[in-house]
């Protein structure tokens, strides 16, 4: 593995320089004290591993060594002159003395330079306290500066105040550069530079912009590289140092980082990154470290309420009424319209305990299967194309395997933009020389990463991934590509000489598709010879591969890739599903599906079945409920009548918003349980508040199956968090549930999920993580999945037909809609509208290639009606070359802009996952909002006024 | 306005044959279809797709037809 879990390291301390991945040892001593370390790692660290502190400003821990400040200067016996401990790697034998009367002398001469040009004002500095010039200062023992402070200097320097979220004061920085390193060594953006030189020397942004205007997307790595108050959070000057911090889990993307919530009090002051963080290694984009405001937002519900129908105002009342009228209403909608007629869904934002017991009380308390989780609308294509192939649904690598990577084969994933702190460490990698293959309709950012090497860009049509996928995989084929002796000891024979045959059908071939994907066969070609020839090839996938209606084969169809060049089973390969919301993989795993039972068990298996029965003591129905698209025909039928529906706005983010309004306008009960009054819960009969991450304990599962802790930091604004009210609706429907804390619910999902056997919270806070399969077999978890088997034995190869789809682009819609996501707002934008990453984003816009454009004479900012055989909407225009001509783009983050209007109900075959990346449109200038905007607008008016006469203060619903 | 909620069903399962045409002879593909419905089909939505057979079944696909076949000669 590339990063051992070391629990002899601090993650809070800062060693100053990066810890050497080296298994060869040297030792040598360091003021007397011997001490070995792997070769490599730097005499700074090295003697910060025998607790000796060298003093240092220019070095931490997370940077390359840079050797500025010369403070960190040591002494070697038999080297000449005081090298910088930073930069100096620790050898064998060598003898290193860290204090003395010369070093302290030079140490003190270079504290004395930079204090003569910075403010003496630290008791009212924001960075007083946790401020590391202050602390060296302190150190070295300065006691006075010689230069005095009349001459020239920096202390006027103005600050930058563009960024809402930290401040830049010049005249404070000691030009260190750890923010520019930060920047691209970590961050891979290259926004900020040092310009000038000597004393002229000064850290810009951009080509001498303010921060806001530059290319900075405000992940804050520099903020937290800083080592004075030159970069600083706003929060921490607005209300100064925290006095305790504790660890938990961001619960936005499927990357899971680990954060430090700095607190004061319940008061979150800022959230830094984690160093211990498997997943993040004390990395962070916008949205974890500084979005988090939405928590303690005036809209947050901080009441549970009720009414009798939808057109009433609402009437806030005690958890018990909201609660015992739920229960009530769910057991005279089972009376009258039998056991079948309700149903519930679970939250990928949820935590795992939370979303196994929503799946336990719809098959115990409920007594069907119809349950199922917002991953049917993104990733449900992807647990059933890896089941069918590799026979387990989920990602098979850790995130650090892409530092091993030769060459990277992204396909419909967005890393920058939708998954950004992996996204750097993929520029990272990139950076040392992977080369990358991007199929993706659109340009996507991470193919203009600075200092790319081998790059290409297959520009498909939507629509055409499995047409694309074929194609590779006859290259690999007819040219003599594969893996044989992975093939012939890995793959069952019988699927794979299937397989074999199938593909080299000349239909197959890049020349034949050029038609179907647009791209041309010489491309094709190029790129599997890339992805096949590369010692180490890995395929990073997301929802652009996914939310198509053959979604499920094209994942099976990377599945064949990855197979038939044996890229399985080690570090720097693999098959990578971007996982899109925090907990997908976990809403998965915890049996949120119709048919499967937690640990992918299904509901017709009778042992699994029989398991679950005797420790819930209900009998389950063997076969599967319905899924969401289902239930929402089901209910428009009449046959579907009542829904639990814990953390997702379904109205929002489901395809063909009219039909999903209609469907929720027919149930006779609509139970919504979420941290606002998302568009869901305006056709909810109960509301009930729910809780944000910073209000609960829990875990989540990311991407790269890792189970990570989440730890309450606040109480929950309503007063309850979200398991305990849906162990109160079960109880008040009968079925009994007892818990005192979530750790009791992970020990009931480690009796009975074969995968989770070996988890505990015990185990979690021994190691940090655990990457599951979790058991006997793997005491401390798998990091990279089939190494020596499959969970099925032999990987099954499988049969990939292109079959188009329906949504074709023709006279009346003849242009292609795809949707996608940007950095700065996250889905449904419940939470990140409510931050000040609005600055970024805050209105949905429609890209337009300049050739469909001019056609049409649309500007920029034309206000563009946008129609499809599902409905309209109108966004604002913006000319963009990133797509191909024929090809649209917008983003869906707010609900307003009504982009699911549009997105139609075709869906994947195998699951139903809806087909949001294809839609046949018309685009047309037009002078006002839609039809459905303005009934849209009308509605959240109408809605936002039942609120405020419950007695909940709500503003913001404009 | 929006396809009835059987219509959807008949769409589904001629989507399922379509994308698995090349598993094989025509009966080969109705296992698959088959297979898949039975996984993850919910009681009532078999229950149509069986009285979409009994009317006829004139809109599904040869294969999906055949597999609604198979599945209700399991059931009975």
């Amino acid at each position: 593995m590339l990063q051992h879990f070391d629990p002899t390291l601090d993650h809070n301390r800062d060693y100053g320089t990066p810890a050497s991945l080296s298994e060869k040892l040297v030792t040598l001593e360091i003021d007397g004290v011997e001490i070995s370390v792997p070769e490599g790692t730097s005499v700074m660290r090295a003697a910060a591993l025998a607790d000796i502190n060298i003093p240092k400003l220019c070095a931490t821990d997370n940077l390359d060594a840079f050797g500025s400040c010369r403070i960190c200067a040591v002494q070697i016996e038999g080297r000449r002159g005081l090298p910088a401990s930073c930069t100096t790697p620790a050898e064998a034998g060598m003898k290193v003395t860290t204090q003395n009367d010369k070093l302290a002398k030079l140490r003190r001469n270079i504290m004395e330079l930079y204090i003569s040009d910075h403010p003496l004002d630290c008791l009212t500095c924001p960075a007083n306290g946790d401020c590391e010039l202050q602390d060296m200062a302190g150190a070295v023992g300065l006691r006075e500066v010689r230069y005095g402070f009349d001459g020239e200097n920096h202390l006027d320097a103005p600050k930058d105040t563009s960024n809402p979220y930290f401040t830049f004061d010049a005249s404070k920085c000691i030009v260190c550069s750890r923010c520019v390193r930060a920047c691209s060594e970590v961050q891979g953006t290259f926004a900020l530079t040092i310009d000038g030189r000597g004393f002229d020397s000064k850290v810009v942004a951009g080509q001498d912009e303010d921060f806001l205007d530059s290319e900075c997307v405000s992940c804050g790595a520099c903020v937290q590289a800083c080592p004075t108050a030159t970069l600083m959070e706003n929060s921490v000057i607005e209300m100064g140092q925290p006095e305790h911090s504790v660890v938990t889990t961001c619960a936005y993307c499927g990357v899971g980082c680990s954060f430090k919530a700095d607190m004061k009090g319940d008061q979150v002051v800022r959230m830094v990154p984690y160093k211990g963080g498997e997943a993040n290694h004390g990395h962070s984009c916008v949205k974890g470290r500084f979005a988090f405001g939405y928590a303690t937002h005036k809209d947050r519900i901080r009441a549970p309420m009720i009414r009798d129908a939808i057109d009433q105002p609402w009437k806030e009342v005690s958890w018990e009424e909201a609660i015992g009228f739920a229960a009530k209403r769910l057991k005279e909608i089972q009376a009258e319209h039998g056991r079948e007629s309700v149903g519930g869904i679970t939250s990928s934002r949820c935590t795992n305990e939370e979303t196994y017991l929503v799946q336990k009380l719809i098959r115990t308390a409920f007594g069907n299967n119809n349950t199922d989780t917002c991953a049917r609308v993104c990733h449900s294509p992807t647990g059933f194309g890896l089941k069918q192939t590799l026979g387990e649904s989920a990602g098979t690598q850790t995130f650090d395997s892409v530092m091993k990577a030769d060459c990277v084969l992204v396909i419909g994933a967005n890393p920058t933009d939708a998954h950004p702190v992996f996204g750097s460490l993929l520029r990272r990698r990139l950076r040392e020389g992977a080369s990358l293959i991007v199929a993706d309709p659109r340009y996507i950012d991470l193919l203009d990463t600075p200092h790319l090497g081998d790059s290409m860009h297959l520009p498909l049509r939507p629509g055409s991934n499995v047409a694309m996928v074929n194609a590779l995989a006859h290259v690999i084929v007819t040219e003599g590509l594969e893996d044989g002796e992975f093939i012939a000891s890995r793959c069952d024979d019988g699927a794979y000489a299937k397989w074999r045959e199938f593909i080299l059908d000349p239909r197959h071939a890049p020349e034949a598709v050029e038609e179907i994907t647009g791209v041309s066969a010489e491309a094709v070609r190029a790129a599997a010879r890339a992805y096949a020839k590369a010692p180490n090839g890995a395929i990073y996938y997301g929802l652009g591969v996914t939310e198509h209606s053959q979604g499920s084969t094209t994942v099976m169809g990377i599945a064949n890739l990855a197979l038939a060049t044996g890229n399985i089973g080690r570090d720097g390969v693999g098959v990578n599903p971007l996982r899109g919301q925090n907990n997908v993989q976990g809403s998965c795993d915890m049996g949120s599906f119709p048919h499967e039972l937690p640990g992918y068990q299904h509901v017709s298996d009778a042992a699994a079945r029989g398991r679950f029965e005797a420790a819930w003591g209900v009998q389950i129905d063997d076969e599967p409920g319905l899924r969401i698209p289902n239930m929402f025909d089901a209910a428009i039928s009449g046959h579907f009548r009542a829904m639990y529906v814990q953390g997702e706005d379904i109205a929002q983010s489901d395809p063909n918003t009219q039909h999903v309004e209609e469907a929720l306008r027919s149930l006779d009960c609509l139970i919504v349980q979420d941290i606002f009054l998302n568009e869901t819960a305006k056709f909810a009969h109960v509301l009930l508040p729910g809780s944000t991450f910073l209000e609960k304990n829990g875990t989540f599962t990311n991407a790269e199956r890792r189970i990570n802790r989440v730890r309450k930091v606040m109480l929950p604004i309503a007063g309850k968090e979200d398991w305990e009210v849906t162990v109160e609706l079960s109880n008040a429907l009968g079925y009994p549930m007892n818990y005192s804390h979530p750790s009791e619910i992970m020990d009931e999902i480690a009796a009975l999920t074969p995968s989770f056997a070996g988890v505990s919270y015990d185990k979690l806070e021994q190691h940090g993580s655990l990457q599951w399969p979790c058991n006997a077999e793997n005491p401390i978890g798998m990091p990279i999945m089939h190494v020596e088997s499959f969970p099925i034995g032999k990987a099954q190869f499988a049969i990939t037909e292109f079959v188009a789809t329906t949504e074709r682009a023709n006279r009346r819609f003849p242009l292609l809609l795809t949707t996608g996501r940007i950095l700065s707002q996250y889905n449904v934008g419940a939470q990140t509208r409510r931050t000040d990453n609005q600055v970024w984003h805050d209105e949905d816009i429609l890209e337009v290639h300049p050739h469909d454009a001019e056609e049409r004479g649309i500007n920029d900012g034309d206000w563009l009606g946008i129609t499809s055989r599902a409905g309209q909407t109108v966004l604002r225009a913006r000319i963009s070359e990133r797509m191909q001509p024929g090809v649209v783009y917008t983003t869906f983050h707010h609900p307003g802009s009504g982009a699911n209007v549009i997105t139609t109900d075709n869906s994947d075959w195998a699951t139903n996952c809806p087909e949001y990346k294809v839609t046949a449109v018309q685009v047309e200038k037009v002078s006002q909002p839609s039809q459905w905007q303005k009934s849209f607008q009308d509605n959240n008016q109408r809605q936002q006024k039942f609120l405020r006469e419950a007695g909940t203060v709500v503003e913001g619903g404009k | 306005m929006f396809q009835s909620e059987q219509e959807h069903l008949i769409q589904m399962i001629n989507q399922i044959a379509l994308n698995n045409i090349s598993a094989g002879d025509e009966s080969a593909v109705a296992d698959i279809v088959a297979g898949h419905v039975k996984k993850f089909w919910s009681r009532r939505m078999k229950g149509q797709l069986f009285d979409c057979l009994a009317a006829g079944g004139e809109q599904l696909h040869p294969a999906a037809k055949l597999a609604g076949e198979k599945l209700r000669a399991q059931v009975s």
